[in-house]
């Protein structure tokens, strides 16, 4: 073995320690926090458990509960709904706003940090405040809503209206933390190739469609994923101070489901089930998302 | 003996499952023979300098240290939210490591009997201070002779109004609704612009359900006779409840939302609610926080040509049966709360009175409170001679029987359900539901 080969060998292997150092403290955390406790989580599934310390092993049980369970389903309904209305339009507005705040004009440091800024406020708070505006007859909204002569609009006590008041208010909760990712990846793109376009005519419309939405593709996926799996673990805060699940379960997510049957009904072993499906869910949905990426990579990246 | 938890099977996966619950929620705990025991409760030491909730802590603080100072083994109070309690005894218990003493209402009441954690309390007391209790007050945490939590309080349900706001609208206070018809008329009479004609509780939950008894009851009907043990929830009292409810909402009387976010201090003071039904403990709350709004109690009006009738909340000191030290947790919460001492008597007489301003569980504090004119107050004596006899405590059922009830109600009260599909659904779901169950009685 030459002298070369040899140093390549013990800087490769130095490197690779390094990178295990580096890597060690979040594999142990995620390990530690998540990984096992996600397997416990499935384990307990199989198990009647009331949280007193009596447990009983009875098999598939929860599983075939849940799928007799009209309020499971309800939740499954209720949570689906509102990821495929939520994700969609935090994509939009997030990148909407990347877009608006890309340009440079006077304050734009401010604008930026001012639709930041609802992202650091705690969700109770942000929720409290929320349904103090809300609130029906008296609330800011409904008094502004009467000046125009549109009375009777209950935003949070109408199980039509109260997912979407539910959907909105996180949307406004959240933009601000995708509108910066967004803008990271646009700022990414190099300048040059707008000036092509521009120079050989292309519109508006077309240098986004043809230069920002394919360069974004990177980050794009990265927020659908992230958004998607914040939708569906998240969102049990504001839904506890803003709707306790109801109007008549309109609200109920399964997050929040989980939490009732753990937390206010006992029913560990159940709620252990309930997560396991949400979390096998999470799992083939991002399989897919990465399947169909080939691991996230985009063409301009190969 | 507390009630034969649900036959199980033990078994190797069983402990597979125990043990792998360990890791995920045990704590570090210091020495269960050393370690003070730990009283959780939402009032002591109180983390907020406000003079009513100051004295509410001393109040608890005065029992504790005079126990402390005569015994060996001591009590730490440990305070925290109703929520933060909610969320952390499912846990604290499921490692082994639930609080000595603790706070517990009628609605989980039978979680904890049937978890088989609740200590007897009955050998540590005498058959006087058994019979002092009244039954009402007593009931909902009994099983058989034994007792498995002392109640602090009695907090019967009512119909507070704003008389200002119902003269402002011509309704002298002699012309107050005497039946539901009458208050559902003028409440969606006086419902306009930011007036409120009627609030009643819209969020789904435990305290939503205990809202509601007293309506299903003036009826005639219930969730469960106490009798036989078996729904009858599909009949017509429940079908009638659940129906006023619902046009409550449709007419407009009732509002999908609370007012001022439910604090009815704010919605008084700013004349956004003409009558609101909760609890006397919202007499002292508006006599301290609007001392300058006069407002008025009555008792829930019934059904035409019905008596009324009202729910009695409260909460129960329990003992941890697998604590460090039942016995002595035990003796504490009696020498408190169960005890023919004077001291006794007149301790829980100060929380009834001007600690708290609540009805109290006992004849003998009861008569203390009489004595030292404890009721002077005219909202109280209205609680006192017209609302608490027509009381009747806050049933204990399992949770599926809860969300059975709330659910149908949820959707006749906001959703346009029919009462009857909703009733009649309810008590599908509460029957099969009770084929199976075994615990306490459903009281």
């Amino acid at each position: 073995m030459s002298a070369a080969t040899t140093t390549r060998t013990q800087r490769s292997r130095r490197e690779a320690r390094a990178a295990a150092l580096f890597l060690a403290p979040d594999a142990i955390g995620l390990t530690v926090f998540v990984a096992i406790p996600m397997l416990l989580s499935v384990v307990l599934g199989f198990f009647w458990i009331d949280g007193f310390g009596n447990v009983d092993f009875i098999g598939v049980d929860n599983y075939v509960r849940m799928a007799k369970d009209p309020q499971f389903w309800n939740s499954a309904r209720v949570t689906l709904i509102y990821l495929v209305t939520l994700v969609p339009l935090i994509f939009v507005v997030g990148l909407g706003l990347a877009l608006l705040v890309q340009q440079r004009f006077p304050a734009v440091g401010i604008i930026r940090s001012a639709l930041f800024l609802p992202y650091v406020v705690s969700m109770v708070v942000v929720s409290m405040i929320w349904q103090f505006m809300l609130t029906d007859r008296t609330g800011v909204i409904a008094t502004a809503l009467s000046a125009i002569g549109i009375d009777g609009i209950s935003f949070l006590g109408d199980p039509k209206l109260a997912l979407g008041t539910v959907v909105a208010v996180t949307v406004w909760l959240q933009m601000g933390y995708y509108m910066i990712i967004f803008l990271a990846g646009l700022q990414d793109i190099p300048g040059e190739l707008y000036e092509a376009a521009r120079i050989d005519g292309a519109s508006a419309w077309q240098r986004f469609r043809s230069i920002t939405l394919p360069l974004l593709a990177p980050t794009s996926f990265f927020v659908l994923l992230t958004s998607m799996v914040a939708v569906v673990t998240g969102g049990l805060d504001m839904i506890f101070v803003l709707t306790s699940g109801g109007p008549a379960n309109s609200t109920s997510l399964l997050i929040f489901y989980i939490y009732q049957q753990a937390f206010l009904f006992g029913d560990l072993g159940y709620a252990a089930a309930v997560g396991s499906v949400l979390v096998v869910f999470l799992l083939i949905v991002s399989a897919g998302m990465f399947l169909a990426t080939r691991g996230g990579r985009f063409s301009h990246d190969d | 003996m507390p009630p034969d938890p649900i036959p199980r099977r033990r078994t190797v996966l069983a402990g597979a499952a125990a043990a792998a619950t360990v890791p995920l929620l045990s704590s570090c705990s210091a020495s269960r023979a050393d370690r003070p025991l730990s009283f959780w409760n939402f009032y002591s030491p109180a983390p907020q300098q406000d003079p009513n909730l100051v004295a509410q802590s001393d109040w608890f603080a005065q029992a504790i240290d005079a126990w402390n100072a005569s015994r060996e083994r001591e009590i730490s109070p440990v305070y925290m939210t109703g929520d933060q309690m909610n969320q952390r005894m499912p846990i604290a218990f499921a490692s082994g490591d639930g609080p000595d003493i603790f706070l517990i209402s009628p609605g989980d009441y039978l979680r904890y009997a049937n978890g088989g954690v609740l200590e007897d309390l009955a050998p540590y007391m005498e058959q006087e201070a058994i019979d002092d209790f009244y039954p009402e007050a007593l009931t909902t945490r009994r099983d058989g002779e034994a007792i498995y939590g002392l109640p602090m309080e009695q907090e019967p349900l009512a119909l507070f109004y704003d008389p200002d706001l119902l003269e402002g609208a011509g309704v002298a206070e002699g012309d107050l609704p005497q039946d539901w018809e009458q208050l559902l008329d003028l409440s969606a009479r006086l419902s306009s612009g930011t007036i409120t004609g009627l609030v009643l509780d819209v969020d789904p939950g435990y305290y939503q359900n205990f809202t509601f008894y007293p309506w299903l009851w003036q009826t005639g009907g219930d969730v469960v006779d106490p009798s036989t043990q078996r729904p009858v929830f599909s009949g017509e009292g429940a079908q009638a409840a659940l129906d006023l409810y619902g046009r409550a909402i449709a007419s407009g009387a009732t509002p999908r939302t609370r007012p001022a976010n439910g604090d009815i201090v704010s919605a008084f003071s700013s004349g956004y609610a003409a009558f609101w039904q909760t609890g006397v403990w919202d007499v002292s709350n508006l006599r301290l926080n609007a001392p300058d709004k006069h407002f008025g109690v009555m008792p829930l009006p019934a059904p035409p040509g019905k008596e009324t009738i009202t729910a009695l909340g409260g909460w129960a000191w329990c003992v941890n049966a697998r604590g460090a030290d039942p016995e002595s947790a035990a003796r504490f919460v009696v020498q408190v709360l169960g005890s023919m001492e004077p001291s006794s008597i007149e301790h829980v007489a100060a929380w009834n009175g001007p600690v708290k301003g609540n009805m109290p569980a006992r004849a003998s504090v009861d008569a203390a409170l009489v004595a030292s004119d404890a009721f002077a107050d005219e909202h109280l004596a209205t609680f006192h001679d017209d609302i608490l006899p027509t009381g009747r405590g806050e049933p204990r059922f399992p949770p599926a029987v809860y969300k059975a009830v709330s659910d149908a109600l949820q959707s006749v009260e906001l959703a346009g359900g029919d009462p009857t599909e909703e009733s009649d659904r309810a008590q599908q779901t509460i029957e099969s539901y009770l084929e199976t169950y075994q615990g306490g009685t459903l009281v």
